[in-house]
């Protein structure tokens, strides 16, 4: 349990220093509701929570690669896998908790009429599912910019989709337009429980994802054998 | 410089070649009675001190390597094959290693040394043959293997966790490993070290925790002179302290104080002398 | 006189030219400095003499003592051994030969 308390320790003072990721971080999500503020009423809250959404996976597509060079010698000083990419997603959850307050502030003073509760809901799965996608795209990946342009793809794709449409439901942050119409709207309650469903379902593969990736990666190889 | 600075650097050097405490010391205080009968300037009678302490590790020898029984297997590759498409890198590559010995890897460039000590610490696969480790196994890559945004202490933190170390004793103890290769980690992110500073930092995360096998993949890149005297004294002691080291490494003058040297470039199939 | 050329007669005579002096009586490394330039080699360095004088304790032909100096600290006397006198006597008379054929030849062509 240390150990991988140790591992989110340190990714997490990594990721505070990194100047620019933290800014992206900070900022983006802002810029998307700044945009939208001006329009019809709650979109500026979609935009908000699909900011924050890609601003966090983005981050965690970052560290994920940063942390790749360091893995192999991490496992070979004792660390298990399980505990490498575990570690990595409490920092950043951590951090998009901790992100996610001033916006959630912002919008329980800044709007109105709204299911403050839902949002709070959205927000926390948000950050839920993330880092996960984040460091699912990282471990599949080699490279920074091939998964930047997954994510961008992902994020432009749930933009553009019709939420309503059945093909839209493969997009891994659905579940944040339909809460959120439910939160906005006031649509009646299946809408919050095929979000949840979305996102527990999202969780559950991108888990998988990020859970199998790793473990081929950093495996054991089978010509190595230690003896005692 | 003056004459005390001049005989403090040339204890000093004097121990990093591998001159004995007695004779060092005698050596220094000759040093000193010349300079002061002589009321010479010390670098124009003796030259620097690294120069001095050079010749004089020279005239003497070196240390005596003592007859040492080898101790238990602690590393054993048997006939590894690797292959890269159809081009065959390593083929039936055996290599043993015991307690208390150091082992060099030679060869040409892209004679495979690199992959085979990868294939031994576990971090690529091998197509053929198989590894027996006893004991833990610390691995040196020859560039890379930090976090840009940690500090050194964080490192050591980190790793010595893995190892199941605790936080305070691991900070110390990579403090002191440290400061055998002469450098006083600070606060700096390792983005902001020097090549050789990083691999300083590189060299003492393989050896925190005491594994009982080291693997270390022409660690010394970026070193000083100095630097790699202190480099293969830490060899020494590893090996005086009963751990098995591999070297990779193209400089041969240390090679005939090694115990065991694997040559790959003799021919694709290479055997441990 | 050329730095490079005279260097390179030091290097083959130096060791030999110590043995001699210390025929003559026990020294320490300062006064064989000063003599060995008294009998017209130069100043010969600390760095340069000290390594020499290692050599030849190491290959015996020397030994050592730490004396009280007068006032100051121990310094390091060298005595020659017994095998250091066998072996000056061979090379003292190897030289005489080597240096008379240099000298025969050089002769003829200063005299010209």
């Amino acid at each position: 349990m240390t150990r991988t308390f140790t591992v989110a320790e340190m990714s997490l003072r990594e990721l505070t220093r990194r100047r620019g990721v933290l800014l992206m971080l900070l900022i983006l999500p802002l810029a998307f509701y700044l945009a939208r503020r001006g329009d019809h009423l709650g979109q500026s809250i979609r935009f908000v929570c699909l900011g924050l959404c890609w601003a966090l996976s983005t981050a965690a597509l970052f560290t994920g690669s940063a942390a790749r060079a360091l893995e192999p010698r991490l496992r070979l000083s004792g660390y298990r896998t399980h505990e490498l990419f575990l570690g990595r997603l409490v920092a950043l959850w951590t951090l998009g908790v901790a992100l996610s307050l001033p916006y959630f502030l912002l919008i329980r003073l800044d709007q109105q009429d709204v299911r403050y509760g839902a949002i709070a809901v959205i927000m926390l799965l948000g950050v839920v599912v993330s880092p996960l996608l984040g460091l699912a795209v990282s471990a599949l990946l080699p490279r920074d910019l091939e998964g930047m342009l997954v994510l961008l793809t992902v994020v432009g794709l749930q933009m553009i989709m019709d939420p309503a449409g059945t093909a839209s439901r493969a997009l891994p942050f659905w579940f944040t337009r339909e809460i959120g119409t439910y939160a906005i709207d006031h649509t009646p309650a299946p809408y919050l429980t095929r979000g949840l469903i979305h996102a527990l379902v999202t969780t559950t593969l991108l888990m998988l994802v990020v859970a199998v990736a790793f473990t081929i990666r950093l495996r054991q190889r089978p010509h190595l054998r230690f003896v005692s | 410089m003056r004459p005390e600075i001049w005989l403090a650097a040339l204890s000093d050097e004097l121990r990093r070649h591998g001159v004995g405490p007695d004779l060092a010391g005698h050596v220094v205080a000759e040093a000193a009675a010349h300079l002061r009968d002589s009321g010479e300037q010390p670098l124009r009678a003796f030259g620097a001190p690294a120069a001095y302490a050079a010749a004089v590790a020279d005239s003497v020898g070196g240390p005596v390597a003592a007859a040492r029984p080898a101790g238990p297997v602690r590393l054993r590759a048997v006939d590894i094959v690797k292959r890269y498409g159809r081009r065959p890198v390593l083929a039936g590559v055996s290599l043993t290693v015991r307690a208390g010995q150091v082992a060099a890897v030679v060869g040409a460039n892209g004679s495979g040394k690199s992959t085979f000590l990868r294939i031994c610490a576990g971090l690529a696969g091998a197509d053929g043959g198989r590894v027996e480790v006893h004991g833990t196994i610390g691995y040196c890559p020859q560039a890379g293997g930090t976090a840009d945004f940690l500090r050194a202490d964080e490192h050591f933190a980190l790793i010595g966790a893995g190892r199941g170390i605790r936080r305070g004793e691991a900070l110390r103890a990579g403090a002191h490993a440290a400061a055998a290769l002469d450098w006083r980690p600070g606060p700096q992110q390792s983005r902001h070290l020097s090549g050789g500073t990083r691999q300083k930092l590189n060299l003492v995360l393989a050896a925190l925790g005491d594994p009982d096998v080291l693997l270390l993949d022409e660690p010394y890149q970026g070193f000083d002179r100095g630097t790699y005297l202190d480099f293969w004294h830490e060899v020494w002691r590893w090996r005086d302290e009963g751990r098995a080291v591999v070297v990779v490494t193209h400089l041969l003058n240390q090679l005939d104080r090694v115990d065991v040297v694997l040559d790959l470039s003799a021919s694709t199939a290479g055997a441990a002398a | 006189m050329d730095q490079d050329r005279r260097a390179q007669w030091l290097r083959g005579v130096l060791d030999l030219c110590v043995l001699g002096l210390l025929a003559r009586g026990d020294s320490y490394g300062y006064q064989l400095a000063q003599s060995l330039q008294a009998a017209g080699l130069g100043a010969i360095q600390g760095g340069t003499l000290y390594p020499v004088l290692l050599r030849l304790q190491r290959s015996g032909l020397v030994t050592v003592y730490w004396q009280e100096g007068g006032g100051g600290p121990a310094r390091k006397y060298y005595r020659l051994s017994p095998a250091g006198h066998t072996v000056l006597a061979e090379t003292a008379v190897q030289w005489a030969a080597f240096a008379g054929g240099v000298g025969a030849i050089l002769q003829e062509r200063t005299a010209r």
